[in-house]
């Protein structure tokens, strides 16, 4: 599959790179994207499954539910990047580093990230 | 507000997602607000959902639209173009121009109608060869009677067209042969089979 060359939108960035730690379930990826944005982005659960929905389809993630036993008495749906998707979420973050970089680079007081 | 009235006012909004996606996902996100609504303030997680369903539901709506698979209509409607300038050509075949004429409508047509089918397909899945005999059939057929009809209307066949139209007359033999050769093989491959036990 193409790597993707535009940037990802925000909810499936966040998502990817929630994921870069390991399969999750959705109220798992809500809090971690919570937590790596710093609390500043708090997902619905209609977002949420939207933005699943569209990364199944273009096969940067992939359900893992049923792939092994859980120990877990609620039906819940685990999700996992594909390697297509990591390599994406890699690329995202070196885009990310990368822009970082030159925002910093040209700020009041020059370089500093 | 209790916590499983809460959840169950959010269960009935969800019912305004479009239905496959409801289907799919509607009892995990169901979970999922009943755990948000276990975790932090009742307010706060009812006013992140009002808001998320306002700008999720008509977005999944417009998504199921445009995911909606073409409406096959159009490849009915070539398709019949074809089957008239195929009648045309052959109830006209006294006339060249008309034959010809008949027939190019045919194929455009018939290639349209090709194309708009395949379009209407919302996923190409692979098949094995064996499963499009008809396809190979048909065309058999099709070079065949064109072969067949052309060579009445012209009468004597002149001889630069002589290798051209035996040439064209084995292929028909030749696709409609591997038609049929292929139909038998699917025959056998999709024959019923005993379960053992």
């Amino acid at each position: 599959m193409p790597r993707l060359v535009k940037p990802l939108p925000s909810a499936s960035l966040h998502i990817v790179l929630a994921l870069l730690d390991g399969e999750a379930h959705g109220y798992a990826l809500i809090g971690r994207v919570a937590e790596l944005s710093d609390g500043a982005v708090r997902m619905g659960a209609g977002t949420l499954y939207g933005t699943l929905n569209r990364l199944v389809s273009d096969g940067l993630i992939e359900e893992t539910t049923t792939r092994v036993p859980r120990d877990d008495s609620e039906r819940r749906r685990y999700y996992e990047l594909t390697g297509t998707g990591r390599a994406v979420a890699v690329d995202e973050v070196v885009r990310l580093q990368g822009l970082v970089h030159r925002i910093a680079a040209h700020l009041p007081g020059g370089a500093t990230a | 507000m209790s916590g499983p009235r809460a959840a169950g006012i959010y269960s009935g909004l969800l019912r305004f997602y479009p239905r496959r996606f409801r289907d799919e996902y509607g009892v995990d996100m169901a979970l999922i607000f009943a755990e948000q609504l276990r975790d932090e303030p009742t307010g706060r997680v009812w006013a992140r959902g009002v808001v998320d369903l306002a700008i999720t539901i008509p977005a999944r709506h417009l998504e199921a639209r445009m995911d909606r698979p073409p409406n096959p209509t159009v490849a009915v409607v070539f398709a019949a173009i074809s089957v008239s300038g195929l009648v045309l050509g052959i109830i006209g075949g006294s006339s060249l121009g008309m034959l010809g004429f008949g027939l190019a409508v045919a194929v455009v047509a018939g290639g349209l109608a090709v194309a708009a089918w395949r379009n209407t397909r919302a996923v190409s899945v692979a098949r094995p060869a064996t499963e499009r005999w008809w396809q190979v059939l048909l065309v058999g057929v099709i070079v065949l009677a064109t072969t067949i009809i052309v060579v009445n209307v012209v009468g004597e066949v002149s001889d630069g067209l002589w290798l051209p139209m035996v040439l064209t007359l084995l292929a028909g033999v030749v696709t409609t042969a591997a038609g049929l050769i292929l139909s038998i093989v699917h025959l056998i491959e999709n024959r019923p089979r005993r379960v053992p036990g």
